[in-house]
Parts: structure tokens; C-alpha cells; sequence
């Protein structure tokens, strides 16, 4: 009788649902928003190695983050070839110079990675296509989310970066995350021709492929044994975990989103609790009439709860739609790689779910108020 | 359940504050909608407030330094990059009529890596650094602390820094890129968006951590010139412009600030990611001050109706429901506001944040506050204009 009655109210007065579906869609949205925002920065922070192949990373012990790695001895990596279960060892290098050719005489500072386009290291497929152009002396080849302040980005532009001409190879799609305003990757060679005093002895990070089926934990375990205590290794959950400390615990992102995403809940327990308790004192005299025919207080909380769970469970398939639709407006307007995932669905859901448990749990203060001798 | 009226003036003549009464009428539901439009409000305020404390710490420093007239390098296109240029320019603005002193502001963010003294950890910090004889900044600890800086190695640190730093601690020494440096005192900045800790120093410390003790000189980060009394500032401007080489920007104080918020504005996430929440947070303030005036307007229409009956004109009723709109407006702004001060400290002090209250942030909160709250009454009136006396009762 509960879910049939809850129907029934909820149908009686159409208008007025509509209004609580609206709210409760801008409540869902609103966590939506705020929790797509604090994932999004510690994915931005993993742009790069969602981007790259391997197993295990070898860093540096002064690892920051990733656009802050410290550095290590190309040794150090060339040695781990020798361990039976790797296939490969391959070093990336970064380096920060000014882009002397920017909008307006402007010399914003480029972030540069320095790899061996052979090693498959890079797996977007703009970058694996584009080989031919990264084995030419002197070219780049230019992240397409660039802000415009780098000037058009073009193939056949010559540019200068430091006081070296380079020519745009191309463009490829990755993204500049935290790295900077702007990145470039350039050929191992082409790296060491730019920046003669930083040349290639010193790794930035240490991309590691293992053979199939071995275990990545029991090989990292090893090899940090016999690999220096200056060095480190990560296996890729253990980078990810990293990463994700790194951007919620050391900068403000955490607190900032988390506060927001509290807020947003505790608005939503608002939006959902004006409803149902309307409701229910507008129903109070039928709620009465229940009571007085037998129904017990369990039977018309259940109501309530019910009423309340609708509400939210019909509000969050819109507020998923407008919420893809927002991401992408977000994703553009910020190049935070907010997207909408399984995991954050099924978060936002349970988070919809218990504003409405909560909301309904605060009306029925009100349903208790429901005596028959006080009604007529 | 009856509202009291009280109708012993005319209308118009003598008005009873109808919109306060009803506003008042029932206690608990008057704390019910002020809670739901004070939390909706609350959300925009910690927009807003995260939105501010982003630009104000991303210029702090820039508002921190006590020039009338700056000069940079026109490839800067931010504060916190480097390019330098040499000190003799300094020289050749000194020499322009008009200027008072030109003294250098040396700064570094990317090449100062700091030593934790309790745990070892090393970190990279910015740096700032002038000549002690020479102050360039406006903070009091910095200025009364600037004659420990004369000697040689003497640093002053942040104590707002973030507290894996180890600024926050006790401590009297530690190494800056592996050379001994000794901490004569601390001074409150706090992190930005770039940086998680500051280090202030004697433009010679600083040269011979960069560049080693037998090093060349620094070159100078921005140069910051004060105007002889009297002086006109873009008199002085164009004469500085005339005297200098093309590559050096001169700019005023203001220009200089502008400068840098275009660029944050620009090219940070912050404008976009705040604004949204902005929105958001007006858009459920509406839905929920909607259904407060809606139920409102729902259980006094009788009374309504009877004011319509007895001859109010229907634009008083509507200036009455918007009143009680704006006025349940108010008493949700007013909680959210004080409840934000709290939460803009508590925050302020776990994020490192320059989280504050502001004229600016309390009228953009109030007029949005207002704003939809009276944007919604409109929306919710029209019973009160159909409120027919004969179908009430």
C-alpha cells in the first residue's frame, strides 16, 4: 500500500511535483558539479601517464608529482633491462624554457618532453602518427590545448624556444594538465640539441615494461632491492594513489570541491525536505484518517520514505543528462578533463539517495504531529 | 492559524507591515525557509569567497610592494616567471626627473629548493629578495626584521606557508639548495596557486644560493620606484618610457595588478569553476525561495482574498508578497553571512587561504540573495492576482 499511496500523492498534484523534480534535479546536479570538479584535478594531474605505457615507474626520491619529479641517472633505468622480467626501460625527460615567439612579444614558459619516438612510450595515437615529423632535426611537435597566448600553432611555423629555431611539426591531442600553459615533446635528439647543458644523463621519470603475466608487485619489490634508496618505484595503482594524495591533501583542491560537495549535499537534504513536509502537511488530515483506521506510524513513515526516494530516483536521470551536458561545458571552458564516469554516477546516486533517506527522516517529526481527534 | 491582521489603517494612508506580520507569523517555518535560503545563499558565498581568495592570493605580493611605478620586462606575461632584467636600468630610472628611488625586487620560483630542517624533505619554494638598505615591500614583519637580513646566509620565512614545509615550526636553520641558511625570523604571506612557501633574503643571499658565491649579480625581477613628492605620475611615466630601453614595461601600480588579473583571469580555471557554483547556488535559491512563497502565498490566500474584499487594491497585495519575498531573503542572507565568516576563517586557516569577508562579496551575495528571492515571488504571484474573494470561502 505504501509505494501505491506515495504514488498517489505525488500524482495528485502534478504541478507541484514537477516543481520538486526541478529541485531535486538542481540539488543531484549541483553534487554532480562539485564532485566532477574535485576528481578532475587529480585527473588532470594523471593526464600524462593515463597517456603512457608501462608497468612500473622509476622516479627520482625527491618525486613531488608528476610535473615535479626530480631527477635520477640514466643508469639507474639502463640496469632494470637486465632484470628478466622486463621488456623495457624508457626514459622521459622534462625541461621548462621560454617560448620566445608568443602573441605580443610575450615569452611564456614551455614545458618540453624529451622521448624516443620509437619506444611507443606516448600511446595517442596523434603522436604515434606523427613519428616521421618528431625524427626531423629541430621539430616539435605542440599539445593542441596550447592557450592562444603561444601564438597560431601550425605546422611549418618556426618558432624560437631558449635561442634555438624550431619548426611546428604538428599537433597532438593529450592535454597540458598541470604541466603548464603550454607543452611540447621532442625526439630525444632534438631534446639534447635544445638543451646542450641539460642533455640526456639525467631521467625525469622511468617508464618500466614488464613481460606478460608477471607480477608488477613482486617485480617492483625487487628491483627497488637492488636499485638505489635515491630512487623509487611505483607500481601504476601506487602512482595513482600517489597522485590523488598529492592534489587532494597538498593543495587546496580538496578542501575547496570537499567543502563544496558538503554544501551541495546539505542543500539537496534542503530541497528534498521542503517537499516531502509540504506534502505531508498538506496530506495531514488523510495522513489522520490512515492512523485512525489502523495504519501505524511505521506504514506512513515507509510512505514518506517512499515519496521521498521517487522523487529523488525520477530527478537524477535528468540531472545526469544536464550534468554530461555541463561537464562538457565545464571540460571547455577550464581543459579540466571533468568527465562523466561510472564510479561518479554511481557516487552522485548513493549521495541522491541518502539526501533523500535523510529528507525524509526530518519530515516525519511532522507525520507524528498526525492525530485523528485534532484533524476534524 | 489565523494571521493577525491588524487592519486599523487605511492603505496607503497608514500602512501595517503586512509583510513582516506574515513573515512572522509562524516561528518555525520562518527558521525552515530561512534555512533553506540561507544554505543556497551559504553556497554562493563560498563561491564567491574561493573566487576572491584565489585572485587575492595570486596578488598579495604584487599589492604587498611599495612603489608608485614598476618596471618588468615586456616578455613577463605573469608575475611568477622569470625574466630578468640587469640592475643598471635601475640606474638609468633613478636619473629620471621625477623619481625619488628605483630600487630592485629580485624573485625566483622555480630554482630555490628548501629543506624541511624537522624531516629532511626537500621542497621548492619561491623566493624573494632586496636590498636591506633598500626596503621594497609594504609588510610591517618584513620591514622591522630587514637589518637581520645585512648579514650573509640570513633568511626570513613564511610562517603561513604550507606546513609541510616546516616554516610553521621552530626552527632556526636549514639548508637552501644544500647551503646552510640561518631563519632570523618569519613573517605571514601564505601559499598561492604556484607556490606552497616563501623565502625573503639580502639580494647577495640570494644571488650566491642561485648562482654560488662568486656568481653574477641577479638580475632584477621587477624594479620598484617611488615618485619625488609632487611628482606626475604619468609625466614621470612617459619620461621613464623615453629613458629606458623598449624591453622594459612600465607600468603604475594599478596597471601592474591588471596586468596580472587579466592573466589569472585569462588562463586560470578559477573564473569558470566559481562562477558555475555561483550559479548553481542562485538557481536552487530560486527553486527554494519559489516553494517557501508558493506554500506561503497557498495558506494566506483566504486572507488575501479578504484584503481584496474589503477594497485593497491587488498592487498592494503584490507589494506585500514581494516585500515577504525579500524580507525571507534577508533572514536567510543574514545567517548564511555569519555562518560564512566562520567558515571563511576555519578554511582560511586549514587551506592557507586569504579566505575574507568583503564589502564587495556582501552586496553581490545580497543582491543576489535579493535578486532571486524577488525573481521567484514574481513567478509565484499570479494566485494572489486571481485570489477571487467569492471562490475563498
Amino acid at each position: 500500500m505504501t509505494v501505491a499511496l506515495a504514488w498517489r500523492i505525488l500524482t495528485y498534484d502534478k504541478g507541484r511535483t514537477a516543481l520538486a523534480l526541478l529541485g531535486i534535479l538542481m540539488a543531484i546536479l549541483l553534487v554532480f558539479i562539485q564532485l566532477g570538479l574535485f576528481f578532475a584535478v587529480p585527473q588532470g594531474g594523471m593526464l600524462l601517464y593515463d597517456h603512457m605505457r608501462f608497468d612500473l615507474l622509476l622516479v627520482s626520491d625527491q618525486y613531488e608529482y608528476q610535473a615535479q619529479p626530480g631527477a635520477f641517472p640514466l643508469s639507474r633505468l639502463t640496469a632494470m633491462r637486465n632484470s628478466p622480467d622486463v621488456v623495457a626501460a624508457t626514459p622521459l625527460y622534462f625541461a621548462v624554457e621560454k617560448w620566445k615567439s608568443g602573441k605580443d612579444g610575450l615569452w611564456p614558459d614551455l614545458f618540453m618532453i624529451g622521448f624516443d619516438p620509437a619506444s611507443d612510450v606516448l600511446t595517442p595515437p596523434s603522436i604515434t602518427s606523427q613519428r616521421a615529423a618528431l625524427v626531423k632535426p629541430d621539430t616539435i611537435l605542440v599539445d593542441s590545448t596550447t592557450r592562444p597566448m603561444f601564438g597560431q600553432i601550425e605546422a611549418g611555423r618556426v618558432v624560437q624556444i631558449d635561442d634555438r629555431k624550431e619548426t611546428i611539426g604538428g599537433s597532438y591531442v593529450l592535454g597540458t594538465g598541470f604541466m603548464g600553459l603550454g607543452v611540447a615533446l621532442l625526439s630525444e635528439a632534438n631534446f639534447s640539441r635544445l638543451l646542450p647543458r641539460r642533455g640526456l644523463g639525467m631521467v625525469n621519470l622511468g617508464a618500466i615494461r614488464l613481460k606478460p603475466g608477471v607480477d608488477p608487485e613482486r617485480v617492483a619489490a625487487e628491483l627497488q632491492k637492488s636499485t638505489g634508496p635515491d630512487t623509487r618505484i611505483f607500481t601504476r595503482p601506487e602512482l595513482t594513489a600517489h597522485e590523488t594524495s598529492y592534489w587532494t591533501t597538498r593543495t587546496s583542491v580538496g578542501l575547496i570541491f570537499g567543502s563544496g560537495l558538503l554544501i551541495s549535499i546539505v542543500v539537496g537534504i534542503m530541497i528534498v525536505n521542503q517537499i516531502v513536509s509540504t506534502q505531508v502537511s498538506r496530506q495531514l488530515p488523510q495522513f489522520a484518517t490512515l492512523k485512525a483506521i489502523g495504519y501505524g506510524n511505521g506504514a506512513l513513515a515507509a510512505t514518506v520514505t517512499t515519496m521521498s526516494l521517487s522523487i529523488a530516483t525520477a530527478g537524477f536521470g535528468p540531472a545526469l543528462a544536464a550534468a554530461a551536458l555541463l561537464y562538457n561545458e565545464i571540460r571547455q571552458q577550464t581543459l579540466l578533463p571533468v568527465t562523466l564516469s561510472l564510479g561518479h554516477t554511481a557516487w552522485v546516486l548513493a549521495a541522491s539517495l541518502v539526501m533523500a533517506v535523510v529528507s525524509a527522516v526530518l519530515a516525519m517529526s511532522g507525520l507524528r504531529r498526525a492525530d485523528p481527534a485534532d484533524v476534524f | 492559524m489565523a494571521v493577525a491582521f491588524s487592519l486599523s489603517g487605511r492603505a496607503g494612508s497608514h500602512p501595517v507591515p503586512l509583510a513582516w506580520r506574515s513573515l512572522t507569523a509562524h516561528k518555525w517555518r520562518l527558521v525552515r525557509s530561512s534555512a533553506g535560503i540561507g544554505f543556497a545563499v551559504l553556497l554562493m558565498l563560498m563561491q564567491l569567497g574561493f573566487q576572491q581568495a584565489f585572485f587575492d592570493a595570486a596578488l598579495q605580493v604584487l599589492r604587498g610592494l611599495d612603489g608608485d611605478i614598476f618596471l618588468q620586462s615586456i616578455h613577463k606575461y605573469q608575475f611568477a616567471t622569470q625574466a630578468p632584467f640587469s640592475y643598471g636600468l635601475l640606474t638609468t630610472a633613478k636619473n629620471v626627473p621625477g623619481v625619488a628611488s628605483a630600487r630592485p625586487l629580485y624573485a625566483d620560483w622555480y630554482n630555490l629548493f628548501w629543506k624541511n630542517p624537522r624531516d629532511g624533505k626537500v621542497y621548492l619554494v619561491r623566493g624573494f629578495a632586496f636590498e636591506p638598505d633598500k626596503p621594497v615591500f609594504l609588510f610591517p614583519e618584513v620591514n622591522d626584521q630587514r637589518d637581520k637580513l645585512a648579514a650573509d646566509g640570513v633568511v626570513l620565512v613564511d610562517r603561513r606557508g604550507r606546513r609541510f614545509l616546516g616554516m610553521n615550526r621552530d626552527i632556526s636553520q636549514t639548508e637552501i639548495n644544500g647551503v646552510k641558511v640561518e631563519i632570523a625570523g618569519k613573517f605571514a604571506l601564505g601559499p598561492d596557486f604556484v607556490s606552497d612557501g616563501t623565502v625573503i633574503m639580502s639580494g647577495r643571499t640570494f644571488a650566491s644560493l642561485l648562482h654560488g658565491t662568486l656568481g653574477n649579480p641577479p638580475g632584477v625581477a621587477l624594479g620598484v620606484i617611488k615618485l619625488a613628492a609632487g611628482a606626475d605620475p604619468s609625466a614621470v611615466q612617459r619620461e621613464l618610457r623615453k629613458a629606458l630601453p623598449a624591453t622594459i614595461a612600465v607600468l603604475t601600480k594599478a596597471q601592474l595588478l591588471a596586468f596580472e588579473r587579466a592573466f589569472q583571469a585569462d588562463v586560470s580555471s578559477a573564473g569558470p569553476i566559481f562562477a558555475i557554483g555561483t550559479i548553481v547556488g542562485f538557481v536552487v535559491g530560486l527553486l527554494i525561495s519559489y516553494q517557501i512563497t508558493f506554500t506561503e502565498i497557498s495558506d494566506l490566500l483566504p486572507q488575501y482574498a479578504t484584503l481584496k474584499a474589503i477594497g485593497y487594491p491587488t498592487v498592494f497585495l503584490l507589494r506585500v508578497v514581494l516585500e515577504q519575498a525579500a524580507l525571507n531573503g534577508v533572514a536567510g542572507w543574514i545567517p548564511a553571512v555569519l555562518l560564512s565568516l566562520g567558515l571563511y576563517r576555519l578554511i582560511g586557516q586549514i587551506a592557507l587561504l586569504p579566505m575574507q569577508m568583503s564589502l564587495g562579496i556582501i552586496f553581490v551575495s545580497l543582491g543576489l540573495t535579493v535578486g532571486m528571492c524577488l525573481l521567484s515571488a514574481v513567478i509565484a504571484v499570479g494566485r494572489v492576482v486571481r485570489a477571487d474573494p467569492a471562490e475563498v470561502f
